[in-house]
């Protein structure tokens, strides 16, 4: 074989394109060194203000639980749909299945992105339902992302919504003890940095710029069970009335704690879509009304405190009415002469009439004004209401009169609850508090012991077989407590046929542990009297509550003797303990 | 065959070939395409994952796609190495026309498929075919063959030069129906360098550099919307967000690479924020993970498959084989102006257009065709050696 070689026609055309090649390679390299090493700074300078984040870690609000610990309110995590409507928009082709996920128009979508587009961040759903967040997540749509966040659930739903109240979207407080509590439950949130891909998601966290503070739970003096008995009996209650609406308090007057509260009409704190503010109000705390014949006690406890009344001072009622100035103030009943005690008794008009206007206006004043009437509970729930008690400098005797039974002031069912507990502690007022106490509560003395026991003993006969409130009884335990139905006041007098059907109790006698007020508004059918609407209300609910509480009978048929049954005021609870 | 091997073996005994499966091949050339493409692997898997577990739910769905590829680049170069170079001669008009029917058939709806606003794939069964990467290899051959027929006329002839290049003209005019710009670039410039190689008088040769250059630059300004994409390269901070982003992306990678690199599988860019990270800007992660040092080795890389397809060239136009030698430079230039635009593109001393890396960039057309003139260049050198072997080392020592 043969080798030949030859030189290359063009070898200067070669190294001409090796010598091209050459400085490519060299700007190549060069500015690889550039970006690489000299000018790194700047190029990562921007690729962390396109990728690091701070970020927001939401902190965990307080969980509210009943005075056993059973949750009422609860945080749980969610996760919230947010767009950058811009590049939402940019993706259009995806835009379809995004609002079929949200379960939007297409359009509505469109025109909220749009009207948004200077935006960088838009909620298209806040604290949607796993499925969307899934549904969402899976269409990938580009400016779309998800963001963690808390969403308040109640347990108890409408059973506890008037006293807890609700959040907002934004776990602020907003109505009941969420509200006022708002700046103990709520946690503090912390901050991180963080590196997002460009979808936002975060890949690594590089730094705790600030950790969450969680806020702290809140015990409230609520128990969940007497409280699910109470808005089944109100509520079973204000339907078969067909009444306009009803509030149930019941206090422990050891402590003053709020033991169950109620209201009727009540929401969902869960789905309040819809409702109006007005199912919001916890109707025992904010509506007032003319408290009338559930007065009384409270005029008979001045009369024995700063008049000369004893409980067997006879007053005579005859002819079952009185004239006071122009106006005319009656009884049911012509009672005739009859004792302070049946004056409770028999819910005579005419006699604490007398009573009240044998007093100093400015003593009586006094009275009304220490069993807290016209004044704050001190509960320090959002919105509660004083009621209204006017000065005795601009009483006149009808006034005086009208008082007595509790017409010219107005009061909260709370409030009426607290002056009964004055009278149930034996002249001692506690403030009421929503949240749990513990140990001894100090409170201030207001009546002296021996006119509250007095008092007590007087309503007993109430809830006697006698009495207006005889429905109120519960078997095996002694009450006592006043009935009243109230003319409802409305523009140009006071009305004739729609009424105010109320019970103020205490119970066990014998050693006072609860007050309870229960108030229907506006009974349609079925009767109207406190004794009729109200008392078996409270009735039914105070044994629920007495057996849920493991509270000792002091009445048990069989083993009290029938001496011991006249004599109301032997404390026979001891004997029964266990 | 095997009498064949074992000739080969003795002729070969005196240099030290280590492996016997390419005993008598350019193993040089061989290491570096091999270790492109392995880099090419691991790097659009590291690019992928991201993108592939969003769009596919399987973080290697591009990781297995593109290891097949490889494998069919790889079986096509095992043929490719055992075809004696003159059967590419004897069909270079063939592989012309080859190239004319592909680029009509992907413009004839139906049978081209569109993606993205381009006609660029020929659906054929589970293979999409990419028309302009097999067009590249059909046009260097065919071209090497018309240099080596006309020989003379090239050279001297006005008509020798105005046919080859009325024919890329009507190729590019296809490929920018496509549109593929890139492609079209890379093609033109490529066969301007062949001919340029082959013996065109230089003052024709510029003359028409310029008139190409000019028409190209005309196309642009008439179209002020490209114009404006196209030049948003010199100040891709103006609108980083817009047509700047890409361009912006790739830069903060590379500021981040430093000297050695945010170490693999670390990109940031990746995860979504540079778009094509795997197929157009793998470059631009290759420098994020593996640093100054990363990509400085690519380029080295590709610098050195560019100077050894060179002195392949030279060798066999010292031995008087025309075919091979223009076949040679031909590979040599597609492969070194692709992958230098494509690195330029990705540093931002360029303007960003669809280029992939060869070899490395995610695409199996791409990656296919590159193993193929990888092969042919085995095959070159292979048959160079065959005939001077002794002059082949001379050779190879002076360049080297």
């Amino acid at each position: 074989m043969i080798i030949r070689t030859v030189q290359p026609q063009y070898p200067l055309r070669r190294w001409f394109i090796l010598g091209l090649f050459m400085c490519g390679m060299t700007v190549l390299i060069s500015r690889a060194a550039y970006l690489q090493l000299w000018n790194k700074d700047i190029l990562q300078e921007q690729g962390d203000a396109r990728s690091i984040r701070v970020v927001e870690i939401p902190a965990h609000r307080g969980v509210i639980t009943d005075r056993n610990g059973e949750q009422l309110a609860m945080s749980t995590p969610v996760e919230s749909i947010w767009a950058n409507p811009r590049k939402a928009l940019d993706d259009a082709e995806k835009l379809p299945a995004l609002a079929k996920a949200l379960d939007m128009s297409i359009k509505d979508l469109k025109d909220l992105l749009r009207g948004r587009v200077s935006r960088d961040f838009i909620y298209l759903k806040r604290h949607a339902i796993p499925d969307v967040v899934e549904a969402v997540q899976a269409i990938a749509i580009k400016g779309v992302s998800t963001l963690s966040e808390y969403k308040r659930y109640y347990p108890a739903a409408e059973v506890t919504s008037h006293i807890i109240g609700f959040t907002n979207i934004d776990d602020q407080g907003q109505e009941g003890l969420e509200l006022a509590y708002n700046d103990w439950l709520a946690g503090e949130s912390g901050a991180k940095r963080v590196l997002k891909d460009r979808l936002n998601r975060v890949i690594e966290n590089i730094e705790s710029i600030k950790t969450p503070r969680p806020g702290k739970d809140l015990i409230l003096s609520i128990d969940r069970r007497v409280q699910y008995l109470a808005y089944r009996e109100l509520a079973a209650a204000v339907k078969h009335h067909r009444a306009k609406s009803g509030s149930l308090v019941m206090l422990d007057i050891n402590t003053g704690e709020v033991i169950a509260m109620v209201g009727q009409p009540s929401y969902n704190p869960n789905n309040r879509g819809g409702l109006k503010s007005q199912f919001y109000r916890n109707r025992a705390l904010t509506d007032v009304f003319e408290p009338g014949s559930t007065m009384k006690p409270f005029t008979i406890a001045a009369g024995l405190e700063y008049g000369n009344f004893q409980p067997h001072t006879r007053i005579d009622t005859a002819p079952g009415y009185i004239k006071v100035g122009e106006h005319t103030i009656r009884d049911m009943h012509n009672y005739g002469d009859i004792n302070v005690t049946k004056v409770i008794t028999k819910s005579s008009n005419v006699g604490a009439t007398k009573i009240a206007l044998s007093l100093e206006p400015k003593k009586y004043w006094e009275a009304l004004n220490s069993f807290g009437f016209g004044q704050l509970t001190g509960s320090g729930f959002p919105g509660e209401s004083s009621g209204i008690l006017n000065s005795y400098n601009t009483w006149s005797d009808v006034e005086i009169a009208t008082l007595s039974f509790g017409y010219g002031l107005s009061v909260t069912p709370l409030q009426l609850a607290h002056a009964y507990s004055v009278l149930a502690t034996g002249g001692v007022m506690l403030p009421v508090s929503f949240i749990k106490v513990s140990g001894t509560v100090s409170g201030k003395r207001v009546l002296p012991e021996s006119t509250a026991r007095q008092v007590r003993k007087m309503m007993e006969t109430v809830v006697s077989s006698e009495g207006t409130g005889k429905r109120a009884a519960v078997r095996g335990y002694r009450v006592i407590g006043k009935t009243g139905t109230v003319h409802k006041s409305t523009r140009g007098g006071y009305s004739d046929d729609r009424y105010l059907s109320l019970f103020a109790g205490i119970a066990p006698a014998s050693d006072p542990r609860y007050v309870m007020v229960v108030l229907i508004d506006e009974p349609r059918g079925n009767g109207y009297f406190g004794g009729v609407v109200a008392a078996p209300v409270f009735a039914r609910v105070m044994e629920g509550a007495f057996r849920i509480l493991n509270i000792a009978p002091d009445n048990l048929p069989a083993i009290t003797s029938p001496i011991m049954a006249n004599r109301p005021d032997l404390e026979l609870d001891e004997g029964f303990d266990g | 065959m095997s009498t064949n091997r074992k000739k080969q073996a003795t002729v070969n005994s005196k240099m030290h070939i280590k492996h016997k499966l390419f005993a008598g091949y350019d193993l040089w050339l061989l290491d570096t395409a091999l270790l492109l493409m392995c880099i090419g692997l691991i790097m659009v898997a590291s690019a992928s994952i991201s993108i592939a577990a969003k769009e596919y739910a399987d973080p290697l769905h591009f990781f297995w796609r593109q290891g097949v590829a490889l494998m069919i680049g790889l079986s096509f170069a095992f043929v490719i190495v055992k075809v004696p170079l003159q059967f590419w001669q004897n069909i270079s008009v063939l592989l012309l026309i080859l190239a004319f029917v592909m680029l009509f058939l992907v413009l004839v709806p139906g049978i081209g498929k569109e993606v993205n606003g381009s006609m660029r794939w020929i659906q054929i069964g589970p293979f999409s075919l990419q028309t302009s990467e097999p067009v590249k290899f059909c046009v260097i051959a065919y071209l090497a063959g018309y240099i080596v027929r006309h020989k003379q006329t090239v050279q001297t002839d006005f008509a020798g030069f105005v046919r080859p290049i009325v024919m890329l003209t009507i190729i590019s005019g296809l490929l920018l129906m496509q549109p593929d710009f890139g492609a079209t670039v890379v093609l033109f410039t490529t066969a301007l360098g062949m001919l340029f190689m082959g013996g065109i008088p230089l003052l024709r040769f510029f003359a028409w550099v310029s008139v190409a250059f000019t028409i190209l630059l005309t196309l642009a300004i008439m179209s002020p919307y490209r114009m404006q994409r196209l030049m948003s390269f010199i100040d891709p901070w103006k609108d980083p967000f817009d047509t700047g982003f890409q361009l912006t992306q790739a830069l903060i990678a590379f500021g981040r690479g430093e000297w050695l690199g945010v170490g693999l599988g670390s990109s940031i860019q990746k995860l979504f924020y540079l778009p094509e990270a795997h197929t157009d800007f793998v470059f631009s992660v290759i420098a994020e993970e593996t640093g100054l040092f990363g990509s400085v080795f690519i380029i080295c890389l590709f610098s050195f498959l560019v100077w050894r397809a060179f002195v392949i060239g030279h060798v066999a136009e010292s031995v008087e084989k025309y075919f091979a030698a223009y076949f040679a430079y031909g590979i040599g230039l597609i492969i070194g102006i692709q992958a230098y635009i494509n690195m330029g593109v990705n540093m931002g001393i360029l303007p960003t257009k669809g280029l992939t890396l060869p070899l490395l960039s995610y695409g199996g057309n791409s990656l296919i065709t590159y193993c193929m003139l990888i092969a042919i260049l085995l095959r070159i050198e292979y048959e160079n050696r065959q005939d001077t072997r002794n002059i082949v080392q001379k050779v190879v020592v002076a360049y080297a």
